[in-house]
């Protein structure tokens, strides 16, 4: 009965600590690391020889809370001269964390690929090809080709950013390429521009 | 001397009625149990004397004793390290089923075995267990897929490592898991949260399919199961356990090792240890691999007790860890990434086979320990302490980019502290029954270093009960009524960005439950059991504010949600006869404010893409439904089953069907023995035959419809031999024997990829 009494006692002092032990940490800021707030495309014209004229056009999509109910992404209008010949870079940032996100997408360029759609490219008002260092295709820099005759003067480019997709599938080197869910991997961006032409 | 008198009356009285066709073809069936604990004793000698003819009790304890007199007999019933029972009786037809219990010696003799005290499930609702060799069947499968064998119960899968068991159309936070007794607490409420628990540590699985709240506590709404070790051995004698699982789809093996022994030197010490490890790589359909689908799982299980005439103590603890790979392509950027794979039916990529796991993926591992005691205060009292304590961690991954991708997305840590004290009386009048208290605190900290907003807060729970239960059994008649009471606290917090929301939010509910079971004569066997059970809301239905990753789903908790609570009926019909069995269990449950996942219908646009807009809402529903399981012998080499479950669920406010609620499913086989002894099984082969319906009842809203209905063919050939004087089984199973492509309604990845294809299956199993 003694050694009973002991154990009883044991056993208490035992579930006593593990009730005591046991409470949750306080709450930490935690900052979204994966989100995008700010997407800008800058167009610079090139000349006939390729050369790097004029100022830098940016046109900017941003979000300031990255994915969040109830609001919506603020998208400038992309405006350029008809044509003419662009180098477009994209920059892409992470305004909540202070993060400059296309020095990520450049570090991983084998698991990255922007792809260029809607109707600036159904139409036939742009071409565009990669122009990226080293010559993969990522689409961070690419050189647009605006057509010099248009239908119209307001049309819509849509920018696509995948991730951990497979870059050698059958049609993915082009920048157009529509069926980019095949090639495999997940979306980062997909945001379409309005675009007016001059 | 009265007594006699009546008896020898009543004696004289039947005989007389009987007297005109004084026939010898009464049957006298019974059953007998442990005093302290209602389980039954296997091996006890039951005696007539008058009749000069014995038998001994079976695994359940039943036994039957054929061809008797109508009269007075005397019967005696014997079991070494208890008191013997001799008792008069007066057989005729009405005496057909008795129940006697055995109390232990008090004096413990040298020599006198001590039994392992194994808890036994006394409940009047429908009951359904798996052990021996249906169990030596399912192994090298998940808790939820060696589930699926019980008739009623089915699984809410996520691809075909993840699965969770479903009883009567309900699943996570509404049924409950116990491990060796203690409550798993993990992060169930996902519904790509596998139970942290590998099967192997059992040798018995039981799902208990009434509303048991009183019993277990709260959100044991549709059902328990209750996963149990085998009971500690308490003499000198070792046993060990080998098994060996290898499978050709997912090229995946199983090692399961476990060793129990006694001590000779202290009566009643005994030990058991137990380890089991899993690995497998990418799943293959009929047509191709599903990329990224391995899985790495490895568990370990010990236990030490003492059991001495009065005391009972047992230490136990288990550790279970996987690593999970996500099929690559169901974890979609935005909504139109999801539209174009449910367009596509099958994965983009599809990869070759390889055992490598990558992102996306999940990290778990579960640790449970806890002790148990028990004293007998007297032959019909017994006290009962039970504390466990948990540790759950969970960590997701998601594809990231940068340093992000080597940091969980999800990083949760949960602590469980568990306590129970209670007694139990097991009188030797017709009363049995148990009242205590139960507390439950609970702490969830999401670990800092995600980079990505805590899907559900950082909290403390708290939760306090107070059960009484009594059961009331005479003959063939037992009724049973128990009630509780619980109080719940809840105080939560978390950083949305730089706010910061805190809610303290408290829950109460009492809990009543009836039942009865009547052996209406000795084949059939009726049971009814009515229960109220509830269940408070669970943090992610309460906070859940942003997007599920990979679902391409935004998901908005509320507050403000109260609890569910729910009245569940289910009444069972047993036979037994010599050539057949057959289990009917009927159930209807009604749930006022059942929490669900509701599709706005709208979307919202971000700089990702769109997203589907999902919010928790409350309902009033009604569950229905049948499960029947049969066996027939048709010679003693040929025998046959077939068990099949129906369920009907229904949003009875806006008269609309919930989703992933299982359609009518059922499955029949034949088995062939043959050999020397085919009544033991040493040689069999078994065919059965899956076939599952369509969903025709769907919800409003799905991404996909509900897939056709499908046929599976499997094929199993089993063997015993002699092997150094034990015995080894040996078995060959093809699944999905005609490699049929198929998509399962209650598997999420229905939406990306057809289900498994053909596997070859070669078990081993040797126990010495």
């Amino acid at each position: 009965m003694k050694n009973l009494k002991k154990v009883s006692l044991y056993l208490l002092a035992l579930v006593a600590f593990g009730f005591a032990s046991c409470q949750s940490e306080d709450p930490t800021k935690e900052n979204d690391g994966e989100v995008i707030t700010d997407v800008t495309l800058k167009f610079q014209e090139l000349n006939s020889s390729n050369e790097l004229v004029g100022s830098v056009l940016s046109f900017k999509a941003s979000d300031p809370q990255g994915i969040e109910v109830g609001k919506t992404p603020t998208i400038q209008s992309v405006s350029l001269a008809k044509g003419k010949k662009y180098q477009m870079t994209i920059e892409v940032t992470n305004a909540i964390k202070g993060e400059d996100i296309t020095q990520e997408i450049l570090t991983e360029a084998a698991a990255h690929q922007f792809f260029f759609l809607g109707q600036v490219f159904d139409s036939s008002f742009f071409s565009i090809q990669y122009a990226d260092a080293g010559g993969v295709a990522l689409g961070l820099k690419t050189i647009v080709t605006v057509s010099s005759s248009t239908g119209t003067n307001n049309s819509n480019m849509r920018v696509v950013l995948r991730h951990d997709l497979n870059k050698s599938f059958p049609g993915a080197s082009n920048p157009n390429f529509a069926n980019f869910v095949q090639a495999g991997g997940e979306t980062d961006l997909d945001l379409t521009f309005p675009v007016i032409l001059n | 001397m009265i007594q006699k008198a009546i008896l020898l009356c009543m004696a004289l009285v039947t005989t007389l009625g009987t007297l005109s066709a004084q026939k010898c073809d009464l049957v006298l069936r019974g059953r007998v149990l442990h005093l302290e604990n209602n389980q039954p004793i296997e091996a006890a000698y039951v005696w007539l004397s008058e009749s000069a003819t014995g038998v001994v009790t079976d695994a359940n304890g039943n036994f039957a004793l054929k061809n008797l007199c109508p009269g007075q007999q005397t019967i005696q019933i014997t079991f070494i390290g208890h008191k013997e029972i001799k008792q008069s009786l007066v057989l005729n037809s009405a005496t057909s089923n008795l129940t006697f219990k055995m109390e232990e010696e008090a004096v413990a003799l040298t020599g006198v075995e001590v039994h392992g005290h194994r808890e036994a499930v006394q409940t009047t609702t429908a009951v359904s267990t798996l052990y021996g060799e249906a169990l030596l069947q399912s192994r090298g499968e998940s808790l939820g897929e060696s589930l699926k064998r019980v008739a009623g119960v089915t699984t809410f899968s996520t691809g075909n490592t993840i699965s969770k068991p479903v009883i009567h159309g309900l699943h996570s936070n509404r049924i409950l898991i116990l491990n060796n007794g203690i409550r798993l607490e993990g992060q169930q409420w996902g519904a790509e949260h596998a139970p942290e628990i590998d099967p192997f540590l059992a040798d018995e699985l039981t799902v208990v399919k009434g509303a048991e709240t009183v019993r277990y506590g709260p959100e044991a709404m549709g059902g328990v199961i209750l996963v149990n070790p085998p009971a500690l051995p308490t003499s000198k004698k070792s046993t060990t356990e080998l098994n060996l699982v290898g499978n050709t789809n997912g090229r995946a093996g199983n090692v399961a090792v476990s060793h129990a022994g006694g001590s000779g030197k202290y009566p009643g010490l005994g030990y058991r240890i137990q380890g089991a490890t899993r690995r497998a790589g990418n799943i293959q359909t009929p047509n191709y691999y599903q990329g990224n689908t391995g899985m790495s799982e490895a568990s370990l299980s010990g236990a030490m007790g003492y059991s001495s005439s009065k005391l009972g103590t047992e230490a136990y603890y288990s550790f279970f860890t996987t690593e999970l790979g996500i099929l690559r392509d169901a974890h979609t950027g935005n909504l139109s990434d999801l539209i174009a794979i449910i367009k596509n039916g099958a994965p983009f990529t599809q990869p070759e086979f390889t055992y490598t796991i990558n992102h996306p993926k999940q990290v778990v591992s579960h640790h449970l320990a806890k002790i148990k005691a028990h004293y007998h205060l007297n032959p019909s009292w017994k006290l009962n302490f039970q504390y466990g304590f948990q540790k759950n961690n969970r960590q997701e991954f998601d594809r990231r980019r940068g340093d992000l991708n080597a940091r969980p997305s999800l990083d949760l840590e949960l602590f469980t502290n568990t306590a129970e004290l209670f007694v139990e009386h097991n009188l030797k009048s017709h009363w049995t029954g148990s009242m205590g208290i139960h507390l439950i605190q609970q702490a969830n900290s999401n670990l800092p270093g995600t980079g990505v907003t805590p899907l559900i807060p950082n909290y403390d729970l708290r939760n306090g009960g107070v059960f009484l239960m009594e059961k009331y059994i005479k003959g063939p008649l037992e009724l049973e009524a128990g009630l509780r009471y619980d109080y719940r606290t809840l105080s939560a917090a978390r950083y949305v960005g730089n706010d910061l929301q805190e809610a303290n939010l408290t829950y109460q509910n009492g809990s009543v439950f009836l039942g009865g079971m009547y052996q209406i004569n000795s084949s059939w066997a009726f049971t009814s059991n009515l229960g109220t059970a509830w269940r408070p809301p669970n943090v992610n239905e309460l906070f859940s504010q942003g997007l599920h990753h990979g679902a391409a789903a935004v998901e908005l908790g509320d507050a403000n949600l109260d609890t569910e609570k729910s009245l569940k009926w289910v009444n069972g019909l047993e036979f037994e006869g010599k050539r057949s069995t057959l289990e009917l269990t009927a159930y209807a449950n009604q749930i006022r404010d059942y929490i669900y996942l509701n599709p706005t219908g709208e979307t919202f646009v971000s700089l990702r893409g769109t997203f589907n807009l999902y919010e928790y809402l409350q309902a009033d529903a009604f569950f229905y439904g049948l499960d029947l399981s049969g066996t027939y012998s048709f010679t003693e080499n040929l025998n046959g089953y077939a068990k099949g479950s129906i369920i009907r669920a229904k949003n009875t406010e806006t008269d609309t069907y919930f989703p992933f609620i299982p359609s009518d499913r059922m499955d029949w086989g034949l088995s062939y023995s043959f050999g020397k002894n085919p009544e033991q099984g040493k040689n069999r082969i078994t065919l059965s035959n899956a076939l599952v319906a369509k969903q025709h009842r769907e919800p409003d809203f799905d991404l996909a419809p509900a897939p056709p209905a499908y046929a599976l063919l499997n094929l199993g050939y089993s063997k015993k031999l002699e092997l150094f004087k034990n015995t080894l089984s040996l078995s060959l199973q093809v699944n999905n024997l005609l490699n049929t492509e198929y998509k399962e309604y209650m598997n999420r990845f229905r939406y990306f990829t057809a289900d498994m294809g053909r596997n070859f299956q070669l078990k081993f199993n040797y126990q010495f």
